[in-house]
């Protein structure tokens, strides 16, 4: 279900009302003109899933915690922002994750290279 | 109160693998845990943006280093279920036997570091190590390798089981049935053992549904859910599969829905073995060029040993994407600062092992 980012706590609060109240995951998707934040709900009694796809601008990179609804949500946006640059709105600011990348671009941005990155790293040992 | 901050890692014999916890203690009594992660990160899903399909099980694999045949299969799932592939008949026979030896050779481990983890120093742990590796026995026959296997292939299998495979199966498990009851009732009738599992580190089922833990971590807290019988895969539905579930949400529940799901692992294979129907079950050969993918994107569900994994895949021609790995030790581990709360300092590490966590699965 697509859905407007300014939508996404109601639709979350309304899902987790209506049985969705298991939080698998949350990812993104960068699609280099847009980015892609999913959210995967399961309504576990009636064993269903829902996806909900929050399209949000690489300059305007932001989504709005739903850590209200959902406990769980806590490590996978702090991956959202150390990996892909979102920032999450709403929520304390997080610590580190998983790893510090020396203020080059998010690790799973398209804009991050592997190999030259790397190069680049070897160079300046 | 005066609270006084341990660090508990990064290199700790009890924390399975790098993980550094930080933890505040009122007396022994834990006031909060909080786990930092990213020491094993490897950056997989980012590699796997710049290899071709075939080349990233490898990767896959080395995630969960104790069941990496598991993953192995959740990926080359996501891979075919992209391009349309269908597996083949005996193949599918073939993974569900494969996958439930990989299973109870996962809990054996998780058993024997269980029981190190709460002082009962390497007795428990030396059978149930050589007990997996009569399992590991079986999987080297079938694959040719002990630890990484890389013997998935779309729509089927790299090899044919070997002609006794059947037989000496069935008979490793039924040595595995009568060794796991006696584990049971070894450790059962431990009273060290027991006054360390029952009632400590319990976890509601509302909180694990909240705190979205994943597989025997969830069920031992009464949630009813499993991928192998809510989105059925291969022969599980066949077979009469049924999620082993606890209600109390403690260290016995979590310790219990292990053995009993090896117990139920063995009943699935003598089954899948005996059904088994003749033919081929190889799949396609590894070429560096793969089909073209047919769905854009997908998403599948497999429950590996410590929990659900689902697969998110946004597939171009050759080359993923996009790999989305949803690590069920991830989730369980970040569950540990709320089920430890309140427990005793000594008591934090039973709850580290009956959580079972995989290091290199949490990172990626």
């Amino acid at each position: 279900m697509k859905i407007d980012r300014g939508q996404l706590t109601n639709q979350v609060s309304r899902l987790k009302a209506a049985g969705f109240d298991y939080l698998v995951k949350i990812t993104a998707v960068d699609y280099v003109d847009h980015l892609e934040v999913l959210y995967f709900v399961r309504d576990i009694a009636a064993s269903k899933d829902e996806i909900l796809e929050v399209t949000v601008a690489p300059s305007d990179a932001w989504v709005p915690t739903i850590m209200d609804f959902h406990l769980s949500a806590d490590w996978y946006e702090r991956e959202l922002a150390e990996m892909f640059g979102i920032t999450v709105k709403g929520r304390a600011t997080a610590r580190l994750f998983l790893e510090k990348w020396d203020g080059a671009d998010p690790p799973l941005r398209k804009s991050f290279v592997w190999d030259a990155q790397y190069r680049t790293r070897d160079v300046k040992k | 109160m005066s609270v006084t901050r341990i660090n508990v890692g990064p290199i700790h014999p009890s924390t399975h693998g790098v993980i550094r916890l930080v933890v505040d203690v009122d007396g022994d009594t834990i006031v909060n845990v909080e786990p930092h992660a990213g020491f094993l990160h490897r950056g997989v899903e980012k590699l796997a943006e710049t290899r071709m399909y075939m080349q990233i099980p490898p990767y896959t694999e080395k995630l969960d280093y104790v069941a990496p045949m598991s993953y192995d299969e959740a990926y080359v799932a996501a891979v075919e279920a992209a391009m349309g592939i269908e597996v083949n008949e005996k193949a599918k026979y073939v993974r569900t036997v494969l996958l439930e030896l990989q299973r109870i050779a996962s809990h054996l481990l998780g058993l024997g570091t269980l029981c190190n983890d709460i002082g009962q120093m390497f007795t428990v742990f030396m059978w149930t190590f050589k007990d997996r590796d009569i399992v590991l026995d079986l999987l080297q026959e079938a694959t040719g390798s002990r630890m990484f296997y890389v013997n998935m292939r779309l729509g089927g299998m790299h090899a044919e089981l070997p002609p006794d495979f059947a037989e000496h199966a069935y008979n490793t498990m039924n040595y595995i049935e009568k060794r796991v009851s006696q584990y049971e009732t070894y450790v059962e009738k431990n009273t060290a053992f027991m006054e360390r599992m029952r009632g400590i580190g319990v976890l509601s089922s509302e909180d694990a549904k909240a705190l979205g833990v994943a597989g025997p971590v969830l069920r031992a807290s009464g949630v009813n859910y499993d991928a192998r019988k809510h989105s059925p895969y291969y022969m599980y539905d066949k077979f009469h599969f049924n999620p082993k579930v606890m209600l109390t949400g403690d260290n016995f529940a979590r310790y219990k829905v292990r053995m009993l799901e090896m117990k139920e692992s063995v009943r699935i294979v003598k089954a899948a073995l005996k059904a088994m129907p003749e033919g081929s079950c190889l799949g396609m050969p590894v070429k560096l060029r793969s089909p073209n993918p047919v769905n854009r994107t997908v998403s599948v569900s497999r429950e590996l040993p410590r929990g659900e994994c689902m697969m998110y895949l946004v597939a171009d021609p050759q080359k993923p994407y996009r790999l989305s790995i949803r690590s069920p030790n991830m989730v369980n581990l970040a569950a540990i600062g709320h089920i430890a709360k309140g427990a005793r300092f000594a008591d934090l590490f039973g709850i580290l092992g009956t959580l079972d966590i995989i290091m290199g699965c949490v990172d990626r």
